[in-house]
């Protein structure tokens, strides 16, 4: 028992080709999935799929037992399921806590939404301080930042992260991969599309290779991380200098 | 020093109305990225409906709004319904829209023509042939009016798109369309309402020009040469930006009439977007478009 279950989806856009060709994946409560692969394998797609944010051709899509297939963004978010995109899509000239705010769109009750803030606020502290400043003014990795605490406003109980370490240094790649490293601890359950597929192996339980829009391989992370073919495939290592890789 | 004084009076009185007409193609082109050139026809439209409730019906041309902007409200979401909606995702979706709203300008000056003639119309309220005075300077009593009731709706739109929360999800789409829906922004129903709130202000627009200017229906030609480059210059999107170069280009305007003559008034306004285009081609308040 999942508690998001996908079932053969098939999706594309517009009137072009099918990106996702009969995906199917359980995701349990609480775990951390990485979702790696080659571009076009659909990750991006399969999490806009989710998000409501692209209607699939075909396939079923649960979540909590609930069928959410049909559902549009707004409600998505309102049956906590949250995500945040890969080009930490932010309102630029808006302040910090005004793109907060935006996070608590779809929850009307404004006292309840500052709320939240006020205790993110307490888990960022770096967003406090940067709580007027215009978002477009923030570096790279609190945008990052901000974009992430955007998506908790809700409180989710899943939240999808697409490529959160995309055009970020290596320094602040692993201060965010600690951010998400403390969500999983809380409970959260997390899907991750990562193209540093090794970061976010490391801090998954469960690895997902995609390629070509189907669910090619599903194995404990650990696993996918030391499974030779992965490795030179994706972790550009050779097979000979293989040493064991450190995981969770 | 009184003339210099009084034309700028003048120049300000006219700057409110231009404002209120160029504030809706702004929000508009800001939220849908559709560059309405049926704007200022929208905003004969309006004209003509003030006009047809005035000589009807014997309403003030300034209560007449309480007609005019809902009526364009509804014309607002069902044209954008109709022609709009299900274009908004083709990725020539703004070219498309130049060619679309230029016809449905021709189409409306075309039935107008057809109803009211070509004949040159406004409203006479008792106001529009008096004066204020102030000491050595005057300001017509029609302006003044058209002025303040433009400020008034002008402010109310910035609160409303500032401190609510539709408004704060009009200024998010406007931003940043992808990361709008992300959080549960439903964007179409936004666009739908956002081409409503515009076409109201023309609606507005229009009630108050009926006794500032005398308006005919291929007078929308003329009129949406000057709101683009009150737009443009301001910056396409912003309405702070729209309301600062309508009171700029207004004043400019007065000045070069009253010193070189009514013919080269409009001038002000096409060099300037010359200019601007040149040096600036984001506009005053406009943001750099990326890529």
């Amino acid at each position: 028992m999942g508690t998001l279950v996908i079932e053969n989806v098939v999706a594309g856009y517009g009137s072009g080709p099918n990106i996702l060709k009969g995906l199917s994946l359980t995701v349990e409560s609480g775990k951390a999935y990485c979702i790696i692969g080659p571009n076009g394998a659909g990750k991006s797609t399969l999490i806009k799929v989710i998000a409501g944010l692209l209607k699939p051709r075909e396939g079923k899509i649960s979540f909590k037992g609930e069928d959410i297939t049909q559902l549009r963004a707004d409600q998505v978010l309102q049956r906590g399921l949250c995500y945040v995109p890969s080009d930490r899509s932010l309102f630029p000239d808006m302040t910090v806590k005004e793109n907060l705010r935006m996070g608590g769109y779809v929850m009307r009750d404004s006292r309840l939404v500052d709320q939240r803030i006020d205790e993110l606020f307490a888990m960022f502290p770096i967003l406090k301080e940067k709580s007027s400043q215009m978002a477009k003014t923030l570096s790279g990795g609190q945008q990052q930042l901000a974009s992430i605490a955007r998506a908790m406003v809700l409180k989710p109980e899943m939240i999808m992260l697409d490529e959160p370490s995309l055009g970020l240094s290596p320094k602040v790649v692993q201060q965010i991969f600690g951010t998400i490293t403390s969500l999983r601890d809380q409970g959260l359950t997390i899907l991750l599309v990562e193209q540093n597929a090794r970061k976010g192996l490391q801090i998954a339980d469960v690895g997902v290779v995609l390629d070509l829009g189907t669910n090619s391989f599903e194995a404990p992370a650990c696993d996918v991380l030391n499974d030779p073919r992965i490795q030179e495939l994706y972790l550009g290592k050779r097979h000979q200098d293989v040493a064991a890789e450190e995981c969770k | 020093m009184i003339q210099i004084i009084q034309i700028l009076i003048l120049g300000i009185a006219l700057g409110g109305v231009y404002a209120l007409m160029s504030s809706g193609m702004t929000l508009i082109f800001g939220v849908m990225r559709i560059v309405n050139l049926a704007h200022s026809a929208f905003i004969v439209l309006a004209a003509y409906l003030a006009f047809f409730v005035f000589k009807t019906f014997n309403i003030d041309p300034i209560l007449s709004m309480v007609i005019t902007m809902p009526a364009m409200f509804l014309v607002g979401i069902v044209y954008y319904r109709l022609v709009f909606a299900s274009r908004a995702d083709n990725p020539r979706f703004s070219d498309l829209t130049v060619l679309i709203t230029f016809a449905t300008g021709l189409v409306i000056e075309g039935v107008l023509a057809f109803i009211f003639t070509g004949i040159y119309r406004s409203t006479t309220p008792t106001y529009a042939k008096t004066s204020l005075n102030i000491g050595p300077f005057f300001i017509p009593e029609s302006q003044l009016y058209a002025l303040i009731i433009s400020v008034l709706l002008i402010v109310s739109l910035w609160l409303f798109m500032r401190y609510t929360r539709i408004g704060n999800a009009i200024r998010a789409t406007m931003q940043n369309r992808n990361a709008a829906q992300v959080v549960g922004v439903n964007v179409r129903w936004i666009s739908t309402l956002s081409f409503g709130i515009g076409l109201a202000m023309a609606g507005a627009a229009g009630s108050l020009l009926s006794f500032v200017f005398t308006f005919y229906p291929a007078k929308h030609i003329a009129w949406i040469g000057m709101i683009m480059c009150l737009v443009v210059l301001g910056g396409m999107g912003s309405l702070v930006g729209a309301l600062v170069s309508s009171f700029l280009l207004a004043t400019a305007a007065a000045y070069v009439n009253f010193y070189l003559g009514a013919a080269w008034s409009p001038i002000t306004f096409y060099l300037s977007l010359f200019l601007i285009l040149l040096f600036r081609p984001q506009g005053l308040f406009g943001k750099k478009v990326e890529g």
